[in-house]
């Protein structure tokens, strides 16, 4: 009894810690749909590189880029050095660059296991022949901050979460 | 040279913009095609100029699993963000009416992207975005500067679209298509001017924030989404892009960016929250980027590569022009007070330059001391004894700018010894006051009395090689001094002598005696009374002119007998039957006037041989009057019978005849002067003056004239003159 109790009780935490049940309990990543926010600044479309932080504040993986020129790949500087001169095939999660006053809605596909775990969200910007920001905005990867609307620093005004409930 | 502000701008700004623009050109050509390839592909659905928002928004939603955004581009394809069924992120052409999905975006091609970029910014970010900013701006100056130009070249802005007389083929061509292109290319200028402006945030174009009330939002009534009464009111086609509420939220909303505004709805009740026209600037970008790249449409498109690439002819064409001009320059030996030949010329553009540099240099090579220069410089020469005055017209019957202040020069600075003048006038028949800066310069000379005219007025029609070689011909007879039409100028080869056939000669009795030729051409090649026959006595270069009249499809000369003299002795000999070999010279200046209400004829001496050819083939009985005069009756016995049998079949309606030597002694001259009324009423009008015989008469007749038109018609004869109403031919 207390073996099938065992089982039970996990499966019922697994099923309300993660927010998206289905898939993620199939392949262990979740999907959040974000929403990212632009201010009205002035100048060509800004190029957002989001990017999975790990407890050391090292780069662990890329999660979106938003541009899609690699020319312009150099700017986002931080993230360049760390993982976009080495990140093979990122065609899957590259969108359109987005201008001042727009917005981009993109699907994140996230590991279940990092979530609440002291990993960070980071949302980096640059815009040519303006400044770049390393941290826009950076976020803990929670439960909490995944559902929640967070205010950027530069270009971005505020990212939004929403579990994908599409399906 | 002086040459005018916009002209001295135009080149001036094509100079330092070229290397740029030629760039921006060729790129701009290829760019061009880009619209033009996009618009092939099929992603545009025929119904969508009529579907609403509320016809496509709700089966587009059924269709796809999640959308977070659409928008419709400049093809009118439209493009779907959002995720599938499976959470993947989707990026689509879908057909609005079906939902059905078309295809994916593909990335811009790495060609375009690279000519884009140089395009847009040389490969230089910033710095180079700027030069090409710089480079938009200097090609609108150019094409303002451009505009004035033809607005002058074209004599006002009415005749800006008439005929373009050819000069060359750069400077032609030059014109024409810069007339034609003007507009796209101002538009191409003006839009990418403005695109740097706003690139640099010189225009503000900074976007609108929706201000939505959410205290006031309402989450009933819950309407349908093909209900929502906004979205039955607007057009798919009046919409940039439509960003889709992030949740169900009642406080996420649609935001339509609209082409002209930016809407946000309600969600669930479809109320509109707020409405924002975008600011003037924003719209103006938007104008602008449709008509710089031609994204809208691909026929502009294809207009904007047509003029682009007219940009690419006008840098060769504007250089070609410019390394003429400057080739034109004078080079001088001798200075102005030692030389004995002195060349003046008025020109604009400097084509008649080249045929000044042509009579300064073969005086030079004949060991002369000439001097050349331009009206404006003109002053007192000690040492002239032979002053040529070579000019163009330019507008309506100015003075070219290099000659403006000749008048009060030539007032100012009178020259101490005698000097011959010869004045040469380059024009074209297509203008209306054909060389008449030419005419008021003669006039102008013949009144100094220390002006003696040497060679009556020419004029050279659209540079005609035969025109110039007929006055170098009359004045090298008159200086014995060599004058040849280079071989560069003529670039036809001469024309073949054709065989003439002697067919009557009256001979004379007297030494100084006038007699008549006659003449039957063996191949018949258009002769028109009033040419000129040119014959060669010693079968060598040197040739005569002789005036033709044309009577019974015959050629008649008339001929003074000089004792000694090289043509007239030659002439003299010829029995009937004979042959020679002589050349028509078209002299299409001195033609019977088609068109004319009334013609008078005045001539002295064999000038009267034209006008009996023009009279007997006078079928249409044009009114016509003969003015002549001769030395005594029997020079005019020969021409008696003819005159009174033309007067009684009426294709001569009255006779004036002048004796110098006998009776009243009178000249031709006298007896206009007792007609002025009538002359003048000729010329009121629209009559046509002919003039033919010694130079001496004409320049009495021209005075005359010159009296007659101030006093009874208020105008100057080189006004008659321009307009082919004074015809001459005198020598």
């Amino acid at each position: 009894m207390s073996c099938l109790h065992k089982i039970g009780l996990l499966m019922l935490t697994l099923v309300f810690a993660s927010p998206s049940a289905s898939i993620a309990q199939q392949s262990g990543t979740s999907q959040y749909k974000c929403m990212i926010q632009m201010t009205n600044y002035m100048g060509e479309g800004a190029y957002i590189v989001v990017s999975l932080i790990n407890g050391k504040g090292a780069y662990e993986k890329t999660l979106y880029v938003l541009g899609s020129d690699k020319k312009w790949y150099p700017d986002v500087k931080e993230w360049h050095k760390a993982l976009g001169k080495k990140t093979p095939n990122i065609s899957a999660i590259t969108g359109a660059s987005v201008a001042g006053g727009d917005r981009s809605v993109v699907m994140l596909d996230i590991d279940n296991a990092k979530i609440n775990k002291d990993y960070k969200l980071r949302f980096e910007s640059a815009v040519e022949d303006k400044n770049y920001h390393v941290k826009d905005l950076e976020i803990p990867l929670t439960t909490e901050a995944l559902s929640a609307k967070s205010e950027g620093t530069g270009y971005i005004r505020y990212v939004r979460f929403s579990p994908n409930t599409s399906n | 040279m002086t040459i005018s502000v916009w002209r001295y701008s135009h080149l001036a700004l094509a100079v330092s913009s070229f290397l740029l623009l030629a760039l921006a050109s060729i790129t701009g050509v290829i760019l061009a095609f880009e619209p033009v390839s996009q618009k092939m592909q099929p992603y545009r659905v025929d119904t969508f100029s009529e579907l609403t928002l509320a016809q496509t928004l709700p089966v587009l939603k059924k269709n796809i699993a999640e959308i977070s955004e659409l928008s419709v581009d400049a093809n009118q394809f439209v493009l779907v963000k959002g995720s599938d069924e499976n959470g993947k992120n989707l990026t689509a052409y879908v057909d609005p009416q079906t939902g059905k999905i078309l295809g994916e975006p593909t990335e811009q091609s790495e060609f375009f992207q690279w000519a884009t970029a140089l395009h847009r910014s040389l490969f230089l970010k910033e710095i180079g975005r700027f030069f090409i900013g710089l480079t938009a701006f200097l090609l609108l100056l150019i094409t303002v500067s451009g505009t004035m130009l033809i607005i002058q070249r074209q004599r006002g802005l009415k005749r800006f679209f008439t005929r373009i007389v050819r000069d060359n083929f750069a400077q032609y061509y030059h014109v024409v298509l810069g007339r034609l292109s003007l507009i796209p290319i101002f538009v191409i200028a003006l839009s990418g001017t403005y695109l740097s402006l706003e690139r640099f945030g010189l225009v503000n174009t900074e976007k609108i924030s929706p201000r939505v009330n959410f205290d006031a939002i309402q989450s009933k009534p819950q309407r349908q989404l093909a209900d929502f009464a906004v979205f039955n009111d607007i057009r798919l086609s009046e919409v940039q892009r439509i960003e889709f509420p992030f949740s169900d939220d009642v406080e996420d909303y649609y935001t339509l960016k609209l082409k002209d505004r930016e809407l946000t709805v309600n969600q669930i009740t479809g109320d509109i929250l707020s409405d924002d026209r975008y600011p003037t600037a924003v719209l103006l970008t938007n104008l602008s980027l449709d008509l710089h790249t031609g994204r809208a449409n691909a026929l502009w498109a294809i207009i904007l590569a047509v003029a682009a690439g007219n940009i690419l002819f006008f840098i060769y064409s504007g250089f070609a022009i410019t390394w003429k001009r400057r080739a034109n320059r004078v080079r001088n030996n001798y200075s102005a007070d030692e030389s004995r030949f002195i060349i003046l010329v008025g020109s604009e553009n400097g084509s008649t330059f080249r045929f000044a540099q042509l009579i300064h240099q073969q005086l030079l090579n004949q060991g002369e001391k000439s001097f050349l220069t331009e009206f404006n410089k003109y002053t007192v020469f000690p040492k002239a004894e032979h002053l040529i005055a070579l000019t163009a017209t330019y507008g309506l019957g100015d003075a070219p700018t290099n000659a403006r202040r000749f008048a009060t020069l030539v007032e100012q600075y009178p020259q101490p010894q005698p000097v011959r003048y010869s004045v040469l006038g380059f024009g074209s028949h297509a203008y209306p006051d054909f060389c008449k800066f030419a005419f008021e310069v003669n006039q102008l000379l013949s009144r100094q009395s220390w002006a003696v005219p040497l060679v009556d007025i020419h004029t050279v029609n659209d540079k005609s090689p035969e025109e110039f070689g007929l006055w170098a011909e009359a004045w090298s007879q008159q200086t014995k001094l060599p004058m040849s039409v280079s071989s560069d100028l003529l670039k036809t080869p001469p024309p073949k002598l054709d065989t003439l056939t002697v067919t009557d000669n009256t001979r004379t009795a007297q030494p100084d005696g006038t007699f008549l030729v006659r003449l039957r051409a063996n191949r018949r090649n258009g002769v028109t009374s009033g040419d000129l026959l040119a014959i060669y006595p010693a079968n060598d270069h040197r040739e005569r002119l002789y005036s033709i009249g044309v009577l019974d499809h015959e050629l008649q000369l008339s001929v003074r007998l000089h004792p000694g003299g090289f043509g007239s002795g030659f002439l003299h000999e010829l029995t009937p039957g004979q042959t020679i070999q002589a050349r028509v010279v078209s002299n299409n200046h001195f033609h019977f006037p088609q068109k004319a209400p009334e013609v008078v004829m005045i001539a002295n001496g064999t000038g009267i041989a034209p006008f009996l050819g023009m009279i007997s083939e006078n079928k249409q009985q044009i009114p016509c009057h003969l003015y002549c005069g001769f030395r005594q009756r029997a020079s005019f016995t020969m021409y008696r019978e003819f005159l009174e049998a033309s007067q009684s079949a009426q294709q001569l309606t009255t006779l004036h005849v002048a004796y110098s030597r006998e009776g009243d002694k009178q000249y031709v001259s006298n007896l206009l002067t007792r007609d002025a009324d009538f002359i003048a009423n000729v010329l009121a009008m629209n009559g046509v003056l002919m003039i033919c015989g010694s130079l001496g008469m004409q320049k009495d007749v021209l005075e005359l004239l010159e009296t007659i038109c101030q006093t009874k018609l208020g105008k100057s004869v080189s006004d008659y003159q321009s307009h082919s109403q004074i015809l001459m031919d005198c020598y």
